[in-house]
């Protein structure tokens, strides 16, 4: 008889309490896989949404998020120079605004939007009627400015494609002497990094520019063209870390990020709190596993002293003994474990949704996000502790001292 | 019932299969060592039928402890098939224990989610014996025990009797050279020891070389050879 058969037997002894074992280490490693999955989730998913947009490289004016600090003074210099890179394919500017637009009901609603330069790449998702107009579109292409408009921008403000609607720069309610400019609602889109509910307007540089949205700068003052960022793809088989250094050479004042410099500087600043909170949960969980097997194990290893020392008068060895106690370890949080799963993801689904209503988060963010990692880093802590929980017992029963102890339960 | 089951070296043989000089053990206890064994001798031949009697704590089950190799002596020799046993190594020892001895306890010990062929049979798996060999000496020995129908069944439903029967068929599972049993029939009624007892006539009879430690005078009085205890010391031998 195998040591995994006799430990399945073995467990099968008191079924009750294996049952109950093998349901708190599925409940306990369900809770140490949603740490595991909210530790990176974050971060992959943020990652995700970078990569959706088809740019590889970023590059900004400091370590500030885009749009959150100083821009790039002179970004048509700093983009021409990137774009004449060997290893870019398409580099463009984008800027980040304010507007707001009056409502039928008379009151104004403010509007995030940005500006892109023209490229192949979209970041966004057309969902009804045209995309933005290519610039020089040629005869017939409209002289008033088009814009994108996110569906809720659309609902809340009435527009369907092909409505004109006027965007005043600032805020609502601010003191503004710079007029509203009427664009014409090209189409409805939906932007990745747009939250459930954001008001949303998308637009070409020119349009955004003359438009003020970017700020009370007078019309002309910007010769050298800001950029809050700057986005750069790569040709086929070009490296990002490549693209970065050779951008850093050219524009050397910016700061060149790639998606997993982008993305490490974020779990160092912005998402570090959910790494060290997951982080310490996940080796809270991990030694509650191992507490109940070491208990489970300890446990049932005393209740049958005499036996195991039977069984070593017989003729087991000690290793056998401590095999049959490891793989007994083993069958409990295996079975634990493969239950842990789909409570773990069932869970994280949950706490996702409750997660995901906060205000102003991308709608395809995700906290919790099940990646090979997660899996494997599961399997292991709970192998491991596994493993930690059965070292008592097994020095336990492996260095039972056989005659002492046949003596005292005979005794007892 | 078949004929008892062959030990490893089938008929009665002329040399020591297990030899002991000098044998003392100490206990430390709190009030100060006790001397469980003093200088005890003892020399079993093959085949040889050896009860040992005498008061509760007079060293009987410590004697049988060292025979069978799980306890060691204070001081003192050992030596098992003209083997000296101090200084093999835990696994050579479970080795020897696995193969040439077998154990019957008092309390049985019967592993309790295993039925009677399993239990009988795990020990044989123990010592590497393949699958057609097991099956083939388990039905042997449970028939030899006559518990062949009861060979489903877990110890909890047997009777104090078949599980020592069991136990019994366990122990001879790997055709030891030595059975060792310490209070066979003490768990047992009158009628249920008589049985026990009949049966080791058996395996004697077949040429098992047995060591029985009991305070069963029934059970004494069929070994060929009969020593009693008293304080450590093995103070009489006779026939």
């Amino acid at each position: 008889m195998s040591p995994a058969a006799f430990a399945l037997r073995s467990l099968g002894r008191d079924p009750v309490r294996a049952a109950l074992g093998i349901a708190g280490i599925a409940i306990v490693g369900a809770l140490l896989l949603d740490m595991l999955l909210l530790s990176r989730g974050l971060l992959v998913s943020f990652g995700d949404l970078l990569e959706s947009t088809g740019f590889e490289v970023r590059v900004t004016a400091t370590d500030a998020l885009p749009g959150m600090g100083p821009p790039i003074e002179e970004g048509n210099e700093a983009l021409r120079k990137i774009a004449a890179l060997p290893e870019a394919d398409e580099a463009v500017a984008v800027r980040f605004g304010e507007g707001c637009v009056r409502l039928a009901s008379g009151r104004e609603r403010g509007v995030g939007v940005f500006a892109i330069g023209f490229n192949r790449r979209k970041e966004w998702t057309i969902l009804e009627r045209d995309d933005l107009p290519a610039p020089n579109a040629g005869p017939g292409a409209s002289e008033v400015p088009s814009l994108l408009a996110s569906r809720t921008f659309a609902s809340e403000a009435g527009l369907r494609p092909g409505d004109r609607v006027k965007l005043r720069p600032g805020s609502p309610g601010d003191e503004s002497v710079l007029p509203a400019t009427e664009f014409r609602v090209a189409g409805i889109a939906s932007f990745p990094f747009d939250g459930e509910g954001s008001r949303t307007a998308a637009m070409g540089l020119p349009s955004f520019s003359a438009a003020h949205l970017g700020g009370d700068r007078p019309r002309g003052a910007d010769p050298g063209g800001e950029a809050d960022l700057l986005l750069v793809s790569l040709r086929p088989g070009e490296s990002p870390e490549g693209a970065v250094a050779a951008i850093r050479r050219v524009a050397p004042g910016l700061r060149v990020f790639s998606i997993e410099e982008f993305l490490a500087r974020f779990g160092r600043t912005d998402f570090s709190y959910f790494r060290q909170i997951s982080a310490a949960l996940a080796g809270i969980t991990g030694f509650f596993v191992f507490l109940l097997v070491a208990t489970l194990l300890t446990v049932s290893v005393n209740q049958r002293l005499g036996e195991v020392a039977a069984l070593r008068a017989l003729g087991f060895s000690r290793r056998r003994v401590a095999s049959d106690l490891v793989a007994e370890s083993a069958l409990l949080v295996g079975a634990g474990a493969a239950l842990s799963v789909p409570l773990g993801l069932a869970l994280a689904r949950v706490l996702d949704g409750i997660l995901r209503t906060m205000p102003g988060l991308p709608e395809r963010l995700h906290f919790f996000v099940a990646t090979p990692r997660a899996f494997l880093l599961h399997a292991l802590i709970l192998g491991g502790a596994a493993l930690l929980a059965a070292a008592w017992p097994i020095g336990l029963a492996a260095r039972l001292p056989i005659a002492a102890t046949l003596r005292k339960e005979l005794v007892g | 019932m078949t004929p008892a089951p062959e030990t490893s070296e089938g008929a009665v043989l002329g040399g020591a299969l297990v030899e002991a000089r000098g044998l003392w053990k100490t206990y430390p206890m709190p009030a100060g060592p006790v001397d469980a064994l003093r200088g005890a001798d003892i020399r079993i031949g093959r085949g040889e039928y050896v009860a040992v009697t005498g008061p509760s704590g007079c060293g009987k089950s410590t004697l049988l402890h060292i025979l069978g190799c799980v306890d060691s002596p204070s001081r003192g020799t050992l030596h098992f098939e003209g083997r000296p046993v101090a200084g093999l190594p835990d696994s050579e020892r479970s080795r020897l224990r696995l193969t040439r001895i077998g154990f019957v306890f008092q309390r049985f010990y019967l592993v309790p989610m295993l039925t009677a062929w399993e239990n009988v049979e795990i020990v044989q798996s123990e010592a590497g014996a393949g699958k057609a060999a097991r099956r083939e000496r388990t039905a042997e020995l449970l028939d030899f025990v006559g518990l062949s129908d009861r060979a489903g069944h877990r110890p909890s439903q047997l009777s104090g009797g078949e599980m020592q029967r069991v136990a019994i068929a366990r122990a001879l599972a790997n055709r030891p050279s030595l059975l060792l049993a310490d209070e066979p029939t003490g768990e047992l009624d009158e009628e249920t020891g008589e049985q026990i007892a009949s049966l080791f006539g058996r395996l004697h009879a077949a040429g098992t070389s047995l060591v029985v430690v009991t305070h069963n005078p029934a059970l004494a009085e069929r070994a060929g050879r009969r020593l009693s205890m008293r304080g450590g010391r093995i103070l009489e031998e006779g026939a």
